[in-house]
């Protein structure tokens, strides 16, 4: 028996071991953190458990994260927040408490069972309730409450919903400091029966909103006594979309023709209080979300009518699209072309046009505008098309004829704008083929006025042009003048000669211009006239630069017979060849090779030349001077000196 | 005083003077006998043709290379003359700043013998060591110089197998460099230069005649460029002879002078200024 007793125990021990281990390697190890964290715009110490799987971080089990600053509140103002719940595998599971805080506080302490008490004042928020699988999951509250001195001093907002893994169930509240809303949902979360809204303030205001299985049927109104009751949707619809209750949906609401004179109505009440409690729910939404996964928004359902769009109504739409976006350009430009602005007031018939341009921004752009933001909110088949169509131009689908109102010399009259082929244009049905004509109308519409007011500016700006130009060319030729006169007792003769040739060249380039009177002509001479400025600059600094090469290529000997420095001049092939060969050289050409095209190439070839001379100061020349030897062509000096071929300037 | 007593006078004198060294002392007593009075002899004239050159071969240093031609008045070639001495002093220069600089070197000096009748040799070399001290000091737009210099002498007689005598010579030299026309001395200045040197002497053979030279020069020069210079003046000097202390020589003496300063050193090396730091 001993024998066999102890035959088995290292089996035993085996498998405990090796159970051991593989229970360890099933089940990753749960790990505690520790520290500081960021949730959005929250940042706290926190405290939960995790564990690592396939390289990604899960938090599981217990978390908890807050902050408050007590220092803070003393000063001046703390924002504290405390959340608490529970993970499992990175989702929100178990009991859930949110709470925010904005404290003030007098300073006050007070001692209590040897603790020491701060009363503080403020606002604060809390929710909770159990999250599911990451969903809202039976009765969850959010409330808000105005503290004074430690105590509720005043309810400024109280949510309780219950919610069955995330669908809203049975009843609802939702109240502020001056109204309270209950209502109910059906099993899959569609609002039904009665919503009513009281408002504690007045005198027993109310507002209703009667569903039917999510849709709504009427919403009824008591205002100061007087009762208004609204059908929303006109019929019984045939096909329905289930959407839920969100701006989207009082979007849809407002394109019902029915109630479009109640926008009133959608920016209070009911849709308010709603909108009110989703900016709650998406504060702990977007938590959540950053903690793990979790969809957590609270969705009412709601049923809407459902027209949906063919595929030629969709190809209408984005090929409306398209031309309406070049064509806001167009008008835009116009109507903001301060240029026009002007003009408009003297000349009737630019005005005419404008205000053209006006008329059909007005009358076709702008509702097609409108047309296109509701696709954009996703609402167009919410709507029969007449209803859609109604509700941009409540007034009846707009005329060709634009009739427009100017005013010459304080005397108004109308005048009319139609296109010749108008006929050829068909939008008096209420449906998508007439909006296409519509919007094509209105693009040739437009494209003929751009012509002619085009044309009109084109001419107009011309002039402008030319006046500018004048005045343009006046002022740089005075420049020149004035640099040759004040350089007439201070540059050599040879210096004086090749500005006054540059005069003479700009002089009869200008009195060709003036028997021309040519835009494009004009704007050459700016470019000639500037660049014969920068020429003459450049050659009344000549003398300047010579003697700051001499001061460059000068060294200071010290003679040993007189024990002084005295002045040297280095390398004197490269001065005698800059001052003997190549300034006559450009004098010279000035002299008898000048034009608009060249004057700027010649400025260039003295700077680069009066550069480089300065630059071969400190390079070793030995083989430059020597080949410099007597050399008198200055294209071979210029080619010695490395001087960069030309660049043309433009 | 004649020709002819010049000669024996001269003749008489270098014999007594090796008499001298030979420790013989017949004659040392006529040439002790000292004048009443100063005699100064005719004034000579000479022409002296120099060169001074002062080559950097390196940063502080530089060779110090004279060549002097000297000619003498004879009774075939008067005034102009013929050679009496072809100089060559060399020295190593130190720049110790802009304004003061050592030399230390040696000289070999050719004499010729000038006395047509004579029957000596016609050449025979001198030795000496020398060394200087220069001091420069700007004064308003001028310059003025104070340079030392010592000379250690070993001279030697025409006669055959002369001996050498050594002597050793103290020179104080004040020169002036002013500026005729421009502010300061720079190329294409011409200046005037007023100097005077007093030479003294010692030595076993300097008894009585210590004062071997007193030059009074004025030079008109022209700086041509820093590197290049060239000046000629007209100098008087005097001095006691060697031979009795009593006789004074004159001489008026033409010079003409070469100043150059080569420096063929890299320019990298030269720069910046005075090339004192690179």
């Amino acid at each position: 028996m001993i024998r066999s007793k102890k035959s088995y125990f290292p089996v035993f021990l085996c498998f405990m071991v090796f159970s051991f281990v593989y229970m360890n390697a099933q089940e990753p190890e749960i790990q505690q953190f520790e520290g500081s964290l960021q949730l959005g715009e929250f940042i706290g110490e926190a405290k939960y458990e995790y564990k690592i799987a396939e390289g990604d971080t899960l938090r599981d089990g217990a978390f908890q994260m807050n902050r408050s600053n007590l220092q803070a509140l003393l000063d001046e103002e703390d924002s504290s927040f405390s959340f608490t719940g529970a993970f499992k595998d990175n989702v929100p599971e178990g009991f859930w408490r949110f709470q925010f805080g904005e404290f003030q506080s007098d300073s006050k302490t007070q001692v209590v069972d040897i603790q020491y008490q701060v009363k503080v004042s403020g606002r604060q928020e809390v929710a909770s309730g159990v999250i599911k699988d990451g969903k809202p999951h039976g009765k969850w509250t959010y409330t808000i409450d105005q503290i004074k001195d430690s105590e509720v001093e005043k309810l400024l907002f109280k949510s309780t919903i219950d919610f069955e893994e995330g669908i809203p169930q049975r009843s609802f509240r939702i109240e502020n400091d001056s109204s309270t809303l209950v209502g109910r949902f059906l099993r899959n979360g569609l609002a039904h029966d009665e919503w009513s809204l009281f408002v504690n303030t007045d005198l027993g205001d109310t507002e209703n909103w009667i569903f039917n299985d999510g849709i709504l049927q009427v919403i009824e109104q008591q205002k100061n006594g007087l009762r208004n009751t609204i059908r929303v949707f006109d019929d019984t619809p045939k096909t329905t979309k289930t959407i839920n209750l969100d701006s989207r949906y009082i979007k849809a609401l407002q394109l019902q023709r029915s109630i479009s004179d109640g926008v009133e109505l959608f920016d209070k009440g009911i849709p308010r209080l709603l909108g009110e409690n989703v900016k709650y729910y998406q504060k702990l939404d977007a938590i959540l979300t950053e903690l793990g996964e979790s969809s957590f928004l609270p969705e009412f359902k709601v049923k809407v009518p459902y027209f949906p769009l063919d595929s030629l109504e969709i190809n209408i739409l984005d090929s409306i699209q398209t031309r309406l976006k070049k064509l806001r350009e167009i008008s835009s430009s116009f109507l903001n072309d301060s240029h026009l602005n002007i003009l408009k007031l003297s000349d009737p018939d630019i005005q005419y046009h404008y205000e053209v341009v006006r008329k059909i921004s007005e009358t076709y752009l702008n509702p097609l505008e409108r047309m296109l933001a509701y696709r954009e909110s996703d609402i167009v088949e919410f709507a029969t098309r007449e209803k859609l169509i109604h509700n941009l131009w409540p007034e009846g689908l707009p005329s060709k004829e634009l009739t427009v109102t100017i005013e010459v010399d304080s005397v108004s009259f109308s005048r009319t704008f139609e296109l010749p082929d108008a006929d050829n244009y068909k939008f008096e049905d209420y449906d998508m083929t007439s909006m296409d004509g519509l919007s094509r109308y209105a693009e040739n519409s437009l494209h003929t006025v751009e012509e002619i007011l085009g044309a009109k500016l084109t001419q107009e700006k011309n002039q402008q042009e030319l006046i500018a130009l004048e005045k343009e060319l006046l002022a740089q030729n005075n420049e020149l003048q004035q640099l040759i006169d004040s350089t007439q007792h201070t540059l050599g003769a040879a210096y004086k000669k090749a500005l006054g040739r540059i005069k003479a060249v700009s002089d009869k380039k200008l009195s060709d211009f003036s028997s021309k009177e040519e835009v494009n002509s004009g704007r050459e001479l700016v470019v000639c006239y500037k660049r014969m400025n920068l020429l003459a600059k450049s050659v009344a600094a000549l003398p300047t630069r010579s003697k700051e090469i001499a001061t460059v290529y000068n060294d200071r000997i010290w003679n040993p017979f007189m024990a002084t420095l005295m002045d040297e001049e280095v390398k004197k092939r490269i001065t005698n060849a800059y001052r003997q060969v190549l300034v006559p050289h450009f004098l010279e050409r000035i002299q008898t090779d000048l034009s608009c095209e060249n004057a700027g190439e010649l400025t260039t070839q003295i700077e680069n030349t009066v550069q480089r001379i300065l630059q071969l100061r400190e390079e070793d020349t030995s083989k430059v001077e020597r080949k410099l030897r007597k050399e008198q062509d200055p294209q071979v000096v210029l080619q010695l000196f490395d001087v960069q071929p030309m660049t043309e300037e433009n | 005083m004649g020709l002819d007593t010049k000669i024996y006078i001269r003749f008489v004198l270098i014999f007594a003077v090796c008499v001298n060294f030979n420790g013989f002392s017949q004659e040392e007593e006529e040439k002790q006998v000292l004048p009443y009075e100063s005699k100064y002899k005719d004034p000579k004239t000479k022409v002296w043709v120099n060169t001074y050159g002062k080559i950097r071969i390196g940063k502080r240093l530089f060779w110090d290379a004279q060549t002097h031609f000297r000619f003498q008045e004879t009774e075939k070639t008067p005034f102009l003359g013929q050679i009496a001495q072809i100089y060559n002093r060399h020295a190593i220069g130190y720049i110790y700043s802009k304004k003061v600089n050592f030399s230390l070197g040696g000289v070999v000096r050719i004499n010729f013998n000038t006395d047509e009748e004579s029957i000596d040799r016609n050449v025979v070399p001198e030795w000496r060591i020398w060394h200087q001290y220069q001091f420069a000091m700007p004064l308003y737009s001028a310059m003025i110089y104070h340079r030392i210099r010592i000379e250690h002498r070993w001279t030697q007689g025409f006669a055959e197998n002369s001996d050498y005598i050594f002597r050793n010579r103290w020179r104080y030299l004040f020169r002036a460099k002013i500026p005729l026309n421009s502010h300061k001395l720079e190329p294409k200045t011409i200046y005037v230069a007023p100097e005077a040197e007093l030479i003294m002497q010692s030595g076993k053979a300097v008894v009585d005649s210590p004062m071997e030279d007193l030059r009074l020069t004025t030079t008109l020069g022209y700086i041509v460029t820093p590197r290049l210079t060239f000046a000629a003046g007209l100098m008087y000097s005097q001095g006691q002879t060697l031979e009795n202390g009593g006789n004074f020589n004159q001489n008026w003496t033409m010079r003409v002078h070469m100043y150059y300063s080569p420096d063929f050193r890299k320019v990298r090396s030269k720069l910046p200024e005075i090339h004192l730091e690179d």
